[in-house]
């Protein structure tokens, strides 16, 4: 079998990920031997015969070598899933009808009710610090079936939307009506962020949280001090709380 | 064919603008944004979209050029807000064709030279644009200056600055100028498949000790040259819309070369002091007012396009919520990789075959794009930088991470000295598309145009202000000859639809 040019690499070291390193192997494990059937110099096999010699079903194949040892992807867009769960791994807890699903974040801060009922179930980074906290009803909105949902039914007055899409595409049709917004991922900078501020709603990113259910009165501690790109830069702890409230 | 002689100073230069991209890039995408969707496979079209340009860019630059060169597209660009100014060509031009570059390194189906004149040729149409789009603030990128994009010259701010209409939390034209920046916002995310790239700023502008300006810009909102806004953007009346924006109390502190901006104290909308609205595209006299004749017609068209962007937010939404992944993939690829496209219609070059097809070379690698491997993949190329072809000497110390890697690979000298390269990837291979075909209409300020005609009126077309007389009537000749009849007129150029200016001319400032 004939070398590749970068198969004399003095300082390379495989990615940290496993599945890439399995990847990126395999990849040039087809090159290499494509490569040699081909008989040609690296100079006329690169592009011209290359491009003919190295085909679509060659990385089909590379696909089906992976799944047969067992292997089944994550996957981040519900899309991805859908359409080919026997590639990847189950979607557990991916739709919003399940009136039991909540958030359950390890490192959610959260405590035992107070003599008004508000009990601690979490925590986030805040976009804008406001003049009050906001208080409403949790909603979570995971999926395109609920925005739907709510595209039709309208978007009770005083929900509080709980993502863990940090993007602004999900909720297009539907955020601005609601009176704040929870993300269980991201930054203030996600495009989700960005929105919030634009719009003026009252938004926590990167939230932990633990035990609150569709339905369940909720509390953000919106007027907390706003994240910062500087406390992004020296890991500084600045958070903003998330209450259940007595129903 | 003879090859060009390569030289040392040519390859200096290339691999210092590779240098420069690559830590502009690893900290862009470490600082700048944490992105996730569930909608959209955001990872795996990015990667898609690296290796289509990668593929098809030179060849594809190289058309426009023969049209019209790189620096006087990046004269009309100083002059308007189309889509060839940040991220699309100050950032992603470059770094699409390099990230596609070193992910075929990673694989093994490329050697650093492979490709040479290739490099050689985008680096240098991108020096070439931008360092003739940055003119009036003579930098490389916002990088280079700090984060901080003073684009536009002195005649289009002050018109920008004194037909401001003034604004204040609670009265009407602030509702609806921030009612509609929030939902333009919201419809450039969806347009641009999950990313911020049909949005960008300019500035900040200094007007006095308590206000800044910046200029937004908001671009492929009707129908243009991405096929999912047939129909449901065909009641958007403008493409490209300008909104400048005083400030007060309030400094931006980075613009970046993504054109996204951030601010201390963080920007909200109390701090919003006056407003403006401008269409522009490649077939206008620059920048022409929309809504400018009064507050209250400035009210009304804000509180009109809001209207007009929800309606095409829905329905653009429920067409987006019916694709399979296929079709996803390939208009987020699409919509990343054409993000130069506008240059194709400033030189009146644009083909659907060019912009809106994977090229066959880079849909192969189709199979290989699922979730999981492309959120590591993308990871590793833009920031991980832990693939092999990233590692460098162990006494190596990146520029902000301190390790010894290297975002992009350079070309190396030993060409010079008789190593064999392969000058390019050739031409485009036929394309495909899983999408519906692009409908034969694009929006444009001479109404809705066919592609043709289109391409025929941008090919004979050039603005006043663009034109021999005033292209090279530069800031630093006009501080020295403002009382001449030559910047009279061309002040009055500028100001030809002002409300406040108009046949006012250079006057003393």
């Amino acid at each position: 079998m004939k070398k590749l040019p970068i198969d004399d690499d003095r300082y390379g070291t495989p990615p940290q990920s496993v599945l890439l390193e399995a990847v990126c192997n395999s990849v040039q494990d087809l090159v290499r031997r494509r490569f040699t059937e081909s008989a040609l110099p690296w100079s006329q096999f690169v592009f011209s015969a290359s491009d003919r010699l190295i085909t679509k079903a060659d990385f089909e194949s590379i696909e089906k070598q992976l799944l047969d040892s067992g292997y089944r992807f994550n996957w981040s867009a519900v899309i991805s899933q859908r359409e080919r769960p026997e590639i990847y791994c189950a979607a557990d807890g991916a739709s919003d009808d399940a009136a039991s699903f909540s958030f359950d974040h390890p490192d959610a801060l959260v405590g035992e009710p107070d003599a008004t009922g508000r009990a601690a179930c979490g925590q986030g980074e805040n976009v804008v610090r406001r003049p009050a906290n906001a208080v409403g009803i949790a909603r979570y909105v995971r999926s395109s079936e609920r925005v739907i949902e709510f595209m039709n039914q309208g978007v009770p007055p005083g929900s509080i939307a709980i993502i863990d899409d940090s993007g602004g595409t999900l909720t297009a049709p539907i955020l601005e009506h609601f009176a704040g917004i929870v993300c269980a991922g991201g930054t203030i900078r996600s495009h989700l962020g960005i929105l919030a501020r634009e719009y003026g709603i009252p938004c926590l990113m990167n939230a932990r949280l633990r035990g609150i259910r569709d339905g369940d009165r909720v509390e953000l501690e919106t007027s907390a001090d706003a994240m910062t790109a500087e406390a992004y830069f020296t890991g500084a702890a600045k958070t903003a709380s998330i209450w259940k409230l007595a129903p | 064919m003879s090859r060009p002689e390569i030289s040392y100073a040519q390859l200096l230069e290339t691999n210092n603008l590779i240098q420069n991209c690559g830590e502009e890039t690893y900290w862009l995408c470490l600082t700048r944004t944490v992105q996730g969707s569930k909608l959209f496979p955001v990872s795996a079209y990015i990667l898609f979209s690296y290796l289509n340009a990668f593929y098809r860019y030179p060849s594809l630059l190289r058309k426009i050029e023969a049209s019209m060169p790189a620096e006087a597209i990046a004269d009309r660009a100083r002059n308007m807000g189309m889509k060839i100014q940040n991220a699309a060509i100050g950032w992603a031009l470059p770094n699409f064709y390099l990230l596609g570059r070193e992910l075929l390194i990673t694989f093994g189906m490329l050697r650093p030279q492979d490709a040479l004149e290739d490099v050689i040729y985008v680096m240098d149409f991108w020096k070439r644009y931008v360092l003739s789009w940055h003119r009036n603030d003579g930098h490389l990128n916002n990088r280079e200056y700090g984060q901080r994009a003073q684009i536009l010259p002195d005649r289009r701010l002050e018109v920008f600055h004194r037909d401001l209409y003034s604004c204040e939390p609670g009265d009407a034209l602030h509702e609806a100028a921030h009612s509609f920046l929030a939902t333009a916002s919201q419809y450039g995310f969806l347009i641009s498949c999950e990313s911020r790239i049909s949005l960008t700023n300019s500035g900040p502008y200094r007007l006095d000790d308590r206000h800044e300006m910046i200029v937004r810009d908001f671009m492929d909102l009707a129908e243009c040259s991405l096929p999912w806004l047939d129909g449901v953007a065909a009641d958007v009346p403008y493409n490209y819309l300008t909104v400048p924006m005083s400030v007060r109390d309030c400094h931006f502190s980075i613009v970046d070369d993504w054109g996204s901006f951030e601010s201390k104290p963080e920007f909200t909308s109390d701090k919003l002091a006056g407003v403006g609205l401008y269409t522009s595209d490649a077939l206008s006299e620059g920048f022409v007012p929309v809504g400018m004749g009064s507050r209250e017609e400035l009210t009304a068209t804000f509180r009109l396009l809001n209207d007009k962007m929800k309606e095409a937010t829905r329905k653009l939404w429920l067409r987006i919520a019916g694709w399979t992944r296929d079709q996803m993939l390939d208009a987020g690829a699409l919509t990343y990789y054409n993000i130069i496209k506008d240059l194709a219609h400033v030189a009146g070059v644009f083909a659907v075959e060019d912009w809106l097809t994977i090229d066959a070379r880079a849909e192969r690698f189709r199979p290989l794009f699922n979730d999981e491997l492309s959120d590591q993949l993308l990871g590793s190329l833009v920031v991980g930088h832990d693939l092999p072809g990233h590692r460098q000497s162990p006494y190596t110390m990146m520029q902000h991470s301190d390790r010894p890697v290297r975002a992009y690979t350079p070309l190396p000298y030993s060409v010079l000295a008789g190593d064999d390269y392969v000058a390019s990837c050739g031409e485009p291979q036929s394309g495909t598309s899983h999408l519906d075909p692009k409908i034969d209409r694009y929006r444009t300020t001479q109404g809705v145009l066919t592609l043709e005609e289109y391409n025929r009126r941008a090919r004979d077309f050039t603005p006043e202000l663009c034109g021999d007389q005033y292209r090279f009537l530069c800031e630093t000749w006009v501080k020295y000859h403002y009382r001449t009849p030559l910047a009279q007129d061309l002040y009055r150029l500028e100001q030809r639809q002002s409300r406040t200016l108009q046949g006012k001319g250079a006057g003393p400032r």
